[in-house]
């Protein structure tokens, strides 16, 4: 799930770059408010934790095995800001001292597994909680932090141009699916094992009511489904809709002055229109959860 | 192991290990820039980049072939997908992709390799990265090997305590979930200890770099250079 250098375009680095450090730098300036000063060392211990504990082997079935990602169990033990840091700083030492993940590419890295993966596991968390499903809600947090994270990185290289084709596509959807299953079922595991020696250590999550971040991870789940869902089925149904709207034609003369080369008008148009029709998908699909929440609510009341 | 070797080629002594990280860090991401917006097709480009990589190499005296060899560790992942785009009749991008991932490895391995991580971290810190980052990459990298360690000792206790048998499909989970859990608690407990002994020795907060950095005319001067290269590969000048 780390991309490497090389893969993604210009406004797609570049943006997710500038995303990433401007999150990164507001994260570590809160954490550094929040939390006590031997909170920060601890931090980096923990870092190491996950590194190690991706060394345990956990028995699937017939004869394979996998390992825990982490970013959900750290979210539910140091809570999600200290979370997204650490997770954040595991990123940057693999991309530097491992190669493991590009350096421009880390700003991607870190929205998909750092900050994605951690906000969607706190969520689930949170209102899953509330509702009395403890257990399901740290089961779909571990479960969807692999999927959203993995969807995302598929969905940055549809928008950069790179052609998966739909078979293959298919195969990593299938095979992130199963290892999201697995990272459930072990933060579970682990999280119960954990209680077990002394309850302290898992946290409740903190009752603030902010939507905002609702509607993020209700966007970031749909980012997902759009982008991956543009960039493999109908690019020429997407082609369509946006020369129907005309915004390839702008689109054109936005991009082609600037960036004359071969590459910029390769994927000027495209990513446009993927962004496009991924953002009207987001939104219809965004009112309906927020339809769907209210008539839970609704009937829960009544 | 791969970071074993990393570590002993930034101690080596060069001209270029003795650069201030920062001018290694900004030149480094410069290039990385220059080569991700490359055009496609600039063939001649890259093989520019490749030339002063290498001159870069020999004059920080680090082992060529070696580092070729360490940078393919792209290559599985890149081939898969340049194969794919080259199926589907995009030539240009499957080139370019095994291309531009692997002179970015390679740029990112001669960083690394002529800058010892500690250092690597100062630069950082002084060019800007969030203090509270800084202070989560180094106890990072200063406990990953001890955790690690303890980890694999878990795993040889478990082995010998006969983990290795077919354990009835309910329990499976149990057991590894545990050693994940003690190594939690370990791992915690061990960053108590740990910061309570740096309390002591007068710890405030902030880590010093041994050799404090100073950014020199030289390091100056070799920055500007490569950056002048640089640019002048990627405007075609």
């Amino acid at each position: 799930m780390h991309i490497p250098d090389g893969f993604l375009s210009t406004p797609v680095w570049a943006g997710l770059g500038a995303a990433g450090l401007s999150a990164v730098g507001l994260l570590g300036r809160r954490v550094q408010r929040e939390l006590a000063e031997s909170a920060v060392p601890r931090l980096g211990v923990m870092g190491a934790f996950v590194f190690a504990a991706q060394m345990i082997n956990f028995p699937i079935a017939a004869g394979t095995s996998g390992h825990l990602v982490g970013s959900a169990l750290l979210t539910y033990t140091l809570g999600p800001a200290p979370a997204a840091l650490v997770m954040s700083a595991v990123l940057v030492l693999q991309a530097l001292v491992f190669q493991d993940g590009g350096i421009l590419a880390l700003g991607a890295n870190v929205v998909n597994m750092a900050l994605a993966a951690v906000l969607v596991a706190h969520l689930c968390y949170r209102y899953l909680e509330r509702s009395q499903l403890r257990g399901a809600g740290m089961f779909a947090g571990g479960a969807l932090s692999v999927l959203v994270a993995g969807g995302l990185a598929l969905a940055e290289l549809g928008l950069s141009g790179v052609r998966i084709p739909p078979a293959i596509l298919g195969l990593s959807l299938g095979l992130l699916a199963v290892n999201g299953l697995i990272e459930g079922a072990l933060t579970l595991a682990v999280v119960r094992a954990l209680e077990r020696l002394s309850p302290g250590w898992v946290r409740k999550p903190e009752a603030e009511a902010r939507p905002a971040l609702g509607i993020l991870l209700i966007a970031g789940l749909l980012l997902v489904t759009a982008g991956v869902l543009v960039a493999s089925a109908a690019p020429d149904s997407l082609e369509w809709l946006a020369e129907e709207v005309g915004l390839a034609e702008r689109a054109r003369h936005l991009f082609e002055t600037p960036l004359a080369d071969y590459q910029a008008r390769f994927i000027a148009w495209p990513w446009l229109a993927q962004a496009t029709a991924g953002l009207a998908g987001l939104a219809a699909a965004f009112a309906l959860s927020v339809s769907l929440g209210r008539l839970l609510i609704r009937r829960r009341r009544g | 192991m791969h970071h074993v070797v990393l570590e002993q080629w930034s101690r080596r002594a060069s001209r270029v290990h003795a650069l201030d990280p920062r001018a290694k860090l900004v030149v480094t991401l410069l290039l990385l820039i220059a080569i991700a917006t490359s055009p496609a097709l600039g063939g001649a480009q890259f093989a520019a980049y490749a030339g002063l990589l290498a001159a870069v190499v020999l004059a920080a005296g680090l082992p060529p072939g070696g580092v070729a060899l360490r940078a393919g560790i792209v290559l599985p992942f890149a081939g898969a997908l340049a194969v794919m785009n080259w199926l589907a009749g995009d030539v240009a991008r499957s080139v370019a992709i095994l291309l531009k991932s692997y002179l970015s490895v390679f740029a990112a391995l001669v960083l690394v390799g002529t800058t010892p991580v500690a250092r690597l971290f100062a630069g950082l810190e002084r060019l800007g990265a969030p203090r509270s980052l800084v202070l989560v990459l180094q106890f990072l990298y200063r406990y990953l090997f001890v955790i690690s360690e303890q980890a694999q000792h878990m795993r040889l206790a478990a082995q010998s305590r006969g983990a290795l048998e077919r354990a009835p499909r309910r329990t499976r989970l149990r057991a590894p979930a545990s050693a994940v859990a003690v190594l939690f608690a370990r791992s915690y407990r061990r960053a108590e200890a740990v910061y309570q002994a740096m309390l002591a020795r007068g710890f405030a907060g902030h880590v010093e770099p041994v050799a404090p950095l100073r950014l020199a005319g030289k390091d100056l001067l070799a920055a500007g250079a490569a950056s002048g290269a640089i640019l002048a590969i990627r405007l075609g000048l």
